[in-house]
């Protein structure tokens, strides 16, 4: 092909052209940095997603101490992963497998993100002494923020907790900082890894006293299969 | 180059990019696969504040991009050799960006990412630019600007 005159842009289109792909790159940049404040922190979502009433609570562990088939959760409150897993996954599971009493699910921190992290084991495992730390971690989780933005404050965990029934909020905030619950919340991160947890959530099946096997979870579905299959085993 | 191969290997790298762009378009919706890993990685970059914008995930505009780049090489005329150009100029700009929030801000490298902002953008910009040049380098001197 031979380009001849009329074929070609004049120079000033050429120009014009990139000025205008170079204010496009600007205005794109200032509409991502205008905007992303939508998503900064993810909208907490004001009302449970699962009721836990009445279900049997014993520190980390939720659900029927009877139960043979236990699923591990690896967990960072920091972790969008995680909060996706207590939103969409979590009150499935309580209802079809915790509630009716046919699994136990256990909580196991793994702070890896950051302080606010930490700072969030130390409430929720706080919480397990009151039992009542599954519906801590799952208003934390409703509740997040973005990562490391400083927003576990102690006003919100003043405010989930209070909205938590039965929970005694001042006895919390005396427990978080017991030597006690400080000492194992710094010890979760090696623990987790000790136990060759590279990312949360992680789950694992322990069935009986047997060593606990991981499995991989990518929805609902896969989550009920692997749970079926261990009621069966 | 010739035009001819010129052309094609806009195509190739457009074609590179949908790849990379549409991966990362589906894993930013495929919520319940994303793990947070020890050490960071695609799932801080991807569920970070900054993988969308007005709830438009930056990927999907890349998905985008590529595909009209791709479907301007099927039009040969210096309207859509420019049109690509200009997008793909965009593209490079908009790529140095996400770059830096990666390296400064969110301080998570995500390796497919990576490979769109370092290798495929600038790649596509300067392809689109070569073909644009040839416009220009077969009757050089004729036309003042």
């Amino acid at each position: 092909m031979k380009p001849g005159s009329s074929n070609r842009p004049s120079g000033r289109t050429v120009v014009l052209a990139f000025a205008g792909a170079a204010a496009a790159a600007v205005a794109l940049i200032v509409v991502a940095l205008l905007f992303r404040s939508g998503s900064d922190a993810p909208a907490p979502s004001p009302t449970s997603g699962v009721e836990l009433a009445g279900i049997p609570q014993d520190d980390r562990v939720l659900g029927d101490p009877a139960a043979t088939v236990t699923m591990i959760e690896y967990s960072d409150p920091q972790c969008p992963a995680c909060r996706s897993y207590t939103e969409d996954m979590f009150p499935t599971v309580v209802d079809e497998y915790v509630r009716p009493g046919k699994i136990k699910t256990e909580f196991r921190g793994f702070p890896f993100i950051g302080p606010d992290s930490v700072k969030a084991l130390r409430f929720i495992y706080a919480a397990g002494l009151q039992d009542k730390l599954w519906q801590l971690q799952e208003a934390l989780y409703r509740n997040q923020g973005g990562e490391n933005a400083g927003w576990v404050t102690d006003e919100l965990l003043r405010q989930v907790a209070g909205e938590i029934p039965g929970l005694d909020v001042d006895k919390l905030f005396v427990d978080a900082e017991s030597d006690e619950i400080v000492q194992e919340t710094e010890s979760a991160g090696a623990a987790a890894q000790a136990a060759g947890i590279t990312g949360t959530p992680t789950f694992l099946i322990k069935i009986g006293d047997a060593e606990p096997y991981a499995i991989q979870v990518a929805g609902v579905e896969q989550m009920a299969a692997a749970l079926d299959d261990a009621l069966k085993g | 180059m010739s035009d001819r191969s010129l052309r094609f290997a806009v195509a190739i790298v457009a074609l590179a990019g949908i790849a990379v762009a549409g991966y990362l378009s589906w894993a930013h919706y495929a919520d319940s696969t994303v793990v947070c890993v020890a050490g960071g990685g695609c799932e801080t970059v991807q569920k970070s504040k900054y993988s969308e914008m007005a709830g438009v995930p930056v990927a999907a505009l890349g998905l985008v991009a590529y595909v009209v780049v791709l479907a301007l090489t099927a039009w040969d005329s210096w309207i859509a050799r420019l049109s690509a150009a200009a997008i793909a100029l965009t593209g490079l700009l908009f790529g140095a960006y996400l770059l830096a929030l990666q390296f400064f801000v969110i301080d998570a490298i995500c390796v497919w990412c990576l490979a769109n902002d370092v290798l495929i953008a600038p790649a596509l910009a300067v392809l689109t630019a070569l073909r644009l040049r040839q416009d220009w380098g077969q009757t050089e001197g004729s036309d003042a600007v």
